[in-house]
């Protein structure tokens, strides 16, 4: 279980962090720029994991991750921004996402560390 | 009538018909007693008849002189003349003077009742008084004329006597006799009435004239007491001394600009401390005794004057007995004082008791102008809070579209380049990645604590409720947050959080508590905030800057806060910040 949808609108950091990924065992099989195009490519590519960025153009990040838990067989949601889960309370545990993980800190071995402990 | 305080102006035609006017009393006046002199001893009821003629022409012609634009001091002198006149012609052996002597006589009752009507303004006040007026001119003219012309006087001297007959021209004379009794009643009442109506210094001034007008009860009631045969000689000259003084104290009341400084003494005080316009009349009716007074203010907008309820003021038109007192500022009209006329007659007094006004109108102005400019103060107040929120947020803007996204992307970079490296590579060059990293988090942290410091994006997103309790996540205390989820003006949410902030920061560095509550409560037009903490209390307000600081900024939303905190008893800090703010200038978004 190792393919990873990622959803950003910044093309740096979908680069950089393909790379970390992919370094780490993981295997990139789609990119999005923002939600709309995100939810498509999650129905029609059926990733296991969703790289999610809570700052994207179109919509509110926290909503993408809500549209994709309706699904039925739902990817695990990484919640990920430039800001850390201060700026964010507690609207980080509120179910639909696996976790959160700041953008600085998205490793393999980070979206690991999430499904072990939850 | 208006009056703007002017000085009396004479001209010298009117100086010399006053002048021949007096000599001819004077003359009139000796011949009344040479006259009588000539028929037996010089008896104390013609000198005192001769007085009062004189008495009315010589203080008429005074006030003529002095008040030229009041009409009592020409009225006074024809009295005075149709007095001399009247008893120096019923002295002559000539039927045609005698007979007009004798109308002139009665005809003086007349005048007399003219003059206490239109005391002080020279004008009659009502249609009551003309009336009064009416009665007395139709006893002594249509009703004059019927009873001369029945009249068979012993000396046979009547011109107009054609239709003798003793009992008709009893009769008449009787009737006569009662109506000016019912004129003198109504006189009395009238007057009577104007004098209950005021007090003080009017009342004072009306005392000649309610004299006058009683002597002409008492006269017209002797008169009564003389046709059923009675005489009552002493009332008479009772009565010709009072008429005597009576034109002296007119004189007096018109010329004297007596003040009654007690009375404009206490009135500035009281203006002084409450200006407010319905006080202002009443204070102003006190100290002049004329509770009949208004005050009028100039509406520039209407252009016309208004009342301090903004209802239009017609001024008073001549003849109503009221006049006008206008008050100027650098030529510009401001305010009248609509008063009794008889008040112009101490010019001093109207002065002074304006220039009272004035100071009050003035107090009134200025208080307006510093509430503008108050109000000025405070709007701008709010728009430096606002600029510095609005500053605060671009910095937190900036710092993460530029150094946060650096660093993120420097760290993302070190972790590919560590990971292509492996576990093979140069330990050295593995340790420098490693130490590089350990720097980039570090930077990144303290960035990310500095934006928070600044504005915690969490506030303007979410709103005080998510912010605090995220606040209280990262506090070690344990902390109960009891906060609804209202937004407010980002301003006054601002000052909340930061109150909230630093009164948790306190907790967790001084208070050594083991648990804190935070409540919020929007009410009706301010924010309550209350953080209490169980520790050790004894929290100095004054020392700690970070309230202190605080303060400032609540204070330029005129926001208020309180710390109670008893030594041992923890701590609570209470702020209050009102809702409704002065709404700062519209200006475009960063």
């Amino acid at each position: 279980m190792n393919t990873i949808l990622i959803i950003d609108d910044d093309p740096r950091f979908r680069t950089q962090a393909r790379d970390v990924l992919e370094a780490d065992g993981f295997v990139v099989i789609g990119q999005a720029v923002d939600g709309a195009s995100g939810l498509e490519a999650a129905q029609s590519l059926r990733p296991d994991f969703v790289l999610l960025d809570i700052g994207l153009p179109d919509v509110d990040g926290f909503e993408v991750a809500r549209a994709l838990a309706l699904d039925r067989s739902a990817p695990l949601v990484v919640l990920t921004s430039s800001r850390d889960a201060r700026a964010y309370g507690r609207r980080l545990t509120n179910g639909d996402c696996l976790g959160f993980i700041p953008k600085e800190q998205v490793s393999g071995a980070s979206i690991r560390a999430l499904v072990d402990r939850g | 009538m208006v009056s703007t305080l002017s000085t009396p102006r004479t001209t010298t035609t009117l100086n010399r018909v006053r002048a021949l006017l007096l000599i001819t009393a004077g003359a009139l006046g000796l011949g009344m007693l040479g006259g009588t002199a000539q028929l037996g001893p010089l008896a104390l009821e013609t000198v005192l008849e001769v007085l009062v003629g004189w008495s009315f022409v010589a203080c008429g012609t005074f006030i003529w002189a002095h008040r030229p634009a009041n009409r009592l001091g020409p009225l006074m002198t024809t009295v005075g003349m149709l007095w001399l006149l009247g008893r120096t012609m019923t002295l002559v052996p000539s039927a045609v003077v005698y007979t007009a002597g004798l109308w002139l006589t009665d005809l003086w009752a007349a005048g007399f009742a003219l003059f206490l009507l239109s005391f002080p303004s020279g004008r009659l006040a009502s249609r009551a008084d003309r009336a009064i007026v009416g009665i007395f001119l139709f006893v002594t003219v249509p009703l004059e004329f019927l009873w001369l012309l029945f009249l068979a006087p012993e000396n046979g001297l009547n011109a107009l006597g054609l239709a003798a007959d003793p009992n008709a021209a009893r009769v008449i004379d009787r009737i006569q006799r009662v109506l000016i009794s019912l004129g003198a009643v109504l006189l009395v009442i009238s007057l009577g009435r104007r004098w209950l109506r005021s007090s003080g210094p009017v009342r004072r001034q009306m005392a000649p004239v309610l004299v006058g007008a009683v002597a002409i009860l008492l006269q017209s009631a002797s008169w009564i007491f003389l046709s059923s045969g009675t005489s009552l000689e002493p009332l008479d000259d009772l009565i010709f001394v009072a008429q005597i003084a009576i034109p002296i104290a007119v004189l007096s009341v018109m010329l004297r600009a007596r003040m009654a400084r007690a009375g404009v003494a206490d009135l500035v005080v009281e203006l002084g401390r409450t200006p407010t316009p319905a006080r202002l009349r009443d204070a102003l009716a006190n100290a002049l005794g004329d509770p009949t007074l208004q005050v009028a203010y100039w509406g520039p907008a209407q252009d016309r004057f208004v009342d301090a309820a903004g209802e239009a003021v017609e001024l008073p038109e001549d003849g109503t007995g009221q006049a006008v007192t206008m008050l100027e500022r650098n030529g510009v009209r401001e305010a009248a004082i609509i008063h009794d006329a008889i008040l112009l007659e101490q010019p001093g007094l109207i002065a002074s008791v304006a220039g009272a006004m004035r100071l009050a109108v003035e107090n009134d102005r200025l208080t307006a102008e510093v509430e503008a400019q108050l109000q000025e103060v405070r709007a701008s107040r709010a728009r430096i809070v606002e600029a510095g929120d609005r500053e605060r947020r671009r910095v937190e803007r900036d710092l993460h579209d530029g150094a946060q996204q650096r660093l993120i992307s420097l760290s993302l970079e070190l972790r590919v380049a560590r990971s292509a490296l492996g576990d093979n590579g140069d330990p050295a060059v593995r340790r420098s990645l490693d130490r590089a990293a350990e720097e980039a988090k570090a930077a990144l942290a303290e960035l990310r604590d500095l934006a928070l410091g600044i504005h915690p994006l969490i506030l303007t997103e979410g709103g005080l409720g998510e912010a605090v309790e995220s606040l209280a996540d990262r506090t070690s205390v344990d902390i109960l947050v009891d906060v609804g989820p209202e937004r407010f003006s980002p301003a006054v949410e601002g000052a909340a959080y930061f109150v909230i902030s630093e009164a948790l920061a306190n907790v967790t560095k001084y208070a050594r508590a083991t648990k804190a509550t935070v409540r919020v409560r929007g009410l009706d037009d301010h924010l309550s905030i209350e953080v209490d903490d169980d520790g050790i209390g004894g929290a100095d307000p004054r020392a700690g800057s970070g309230l202190r600081g605080l303060a400032d900024r609540l204070a330029a939303l005129d926001g208020t806060i309180a710390i109670v905190s008893p030594t041992g008893g923890g701590t609570r800090i209470s702020a209050q910040i009102p809702t409704i703010q002065p709404t700062p200038d519209p200006v475009s978004a960063l």
